[in-house]
């Protein structure tokens, strides 16, 4: 333990760059997944055969590899957009933390867009209708019927994705983010103790799904709290 | 920026080179990990507190850490202990290859020890009660009555395990094993042409997924043959 003395405020600011990953990334998953499932249920055929290949790819293919493409990818393509206006520029890239994030993102999102399919058709249909029958548009009822009753089916399985991301975070040290898992190379290099540093970052992403497990526990109570009466 | 043809062409065999490491990683560290997840589920359901906490203990950290983490302690982090160095499996755990298979089956065994905990809580009481008014022992009950109807429960959610171990093995490139994800990353190095790779190999890895999907479907098939000809 005494190894650690000295990298106590990397490991603390390094789990914050963590979270941050997964809050810019937990919305982004939220709007992939919505607008997934908008494509999957909208019954535009165009729509739907581009969202199914979305889900079918990014569900099929290892993590790392989809990283490594965008990040990689998008620093090729910004390279040869910035040398057509300055060709003394040699290599430009997305800042890791937001390649990064839009990867695990999407990865996750294709996941989300089918828990929400599921959760939006599971709503019941007469609830819908009476918000019809009410006079409120199409947008208002989606805002004000659909989406509360959705969420409430889509919790329980939309907190293991949360989990997903949380444990994907890891993942963007290997393109250079300095979150935990960097850290403690880093510690390791100059201490000599791996073992002790990557415990640490074990430790960490432990505490993290543990706070993320309790949120959800809540969360779904606060989404079901008009039926505890009813008990 | 182009579209290299050529270059696709000549890199998809080398890269299939790594599919051998690839689904051989695949299929021991998932039947080591199928043999750990009983034994984890035999110690979970036993009923003794001594057998079932340490085994909620263990799911809980192997769950809730990111597999990347876990293949680092293991591969980075067991050489700081001068035992392990000692000990007779040095050998093993030397090789990045050993530390791979073992990091893939623990993190495994935990995932699907409770995907057939979920199998072996759905079967109907009825039916172990009806066993057990027949004079059957409890191992005979579990091996004749629960275990059968158990597996076809748990199947579903087993296959997409497979498929996300075989995401996984894509993690061994981190620890300089040279899967296709590891001769992809090399072949990008070298030709800094991430698309051209990346999105081959993604075609090959969705390959895979679908070969194991379809398996998965038809072994479903076989085994609830009984439950279709009634309908």
């Amino acid at each position: 333990m005494d190894a650690l003395n000295g990298w106590w405020d990397d490991f603390f600011w390094s789990s914050v760059v963590v979270v941050e990953v997964f809050v810019v990334a937990l919305i982004l998953t939220v709007l992939f997944g919505l607008i997934g499932a908008g494509a999957k249920l909208s019954g535009n055929r165009a729509a739907l055969s581009i969202a199914n290949g979305y889900t079918i790819v990014f569900r099929g293919t290892p993590e790392i590899l989809v990283l490594l493409l965008i990040y990689f990818g998008s620093a090729i393509t910004l390279t040869a957009i910035a040398q057509v206006f300055d060709p003394e520029i040699k290599f430009l890239d997305l800042p890791p933390f937001w390649a990064g994030s839009f990867a695990i993102a999407l990865i996750v999102g294709s996941y989300a867009t089918e828990t929400f399919r599921g959760a939006f058709l599971g709503v019941d249909p007469g609830q819908v209708e009476a918000a019809r029958a009410l006079g409120l548009s199409n947008f208002k009822t989606f805002i004000y019927v659909r989406i509360p009753a959705m969420w409430r089916l889509a919790l329980p399985p939309f907190g293991n994705h949360m989990l997903s991301l949380i444990k994907d975070t890891a993942l963007i040290s290997i393109i250079g983010l300095e979150e935990t898992l960097f850290i403690a190379a880093q510690a390791t290099a100059t201490t000599g103790k791996p073992f002790t540093m990557f415990i640490m970052v074990g430790a960490i992403y432990l505490s993290l799904s543990t706070i993320i497990t309790l949120s959800v526990v809540v969360l779904e109570k606060y989404a079901n709290r008009h039926l505890e009466v009813a008990r | 920026m182009s579209f290299d043809l050529a270059l696709i062409l000549d890199s998809i065999p080398k890269m299939l080179w790594g599919i051998g490491l690839t689904l051989e990683l695949l299929f021991v560290s998932g039947a080591l990990g199928l043999a750990l997840a009983i034994v984890l589920l035999i110690m979970r359901i036993s009923g003794r507190w001594y057998l079932s906490a340490p085994t909620m203990a263990y799911i809980y950290i192997f769950r809730g850490t990111p597999i990347l983490v876990q293949i680092f302690i293991i591969y980075h982090g067991l050489p700081q202990f001068e035992f392990i160095k000692d000990s007779i499996f040095w050998p093993i755990l030397r090789e990045p290859y050993g530390c791979a298979i073992l990091a893939l089956t623990l993190n495994t065994g935990a995932y699907v020890s409770e995907i057939l905990r979920g199998g072996v809580l759905g079967v109907d009481r009825g039916l172990k009660e009806a066993g057990a008014a027949l004079g059957l022992s409890t191992t005979d009950r579990f091996i004749y009555i629960t275990s059968p109807i158990a597996i076809r429960l748990a199947l579903p959610a087993y296959s997409n395990d497979v498929i996300s171990l075989m995401k996984s093995t894509a993690l061994v490139s981190t620890i300089t094993l040279l899967d296709m994800m590891g001769i992809a990353r090399t072949i990008v190095a070298e030709t800094y042409a991430p698309y051209e790779i990346f999105i081959s190999l993604m075609v090959i890895y969705l390959i895979i997924t679908w070969g194991i999907q379809r398996t998965f479907g038809w072994i479903e098939k076989r085994m609830s043959r009984h439950v279709r000809s009634e309908a």
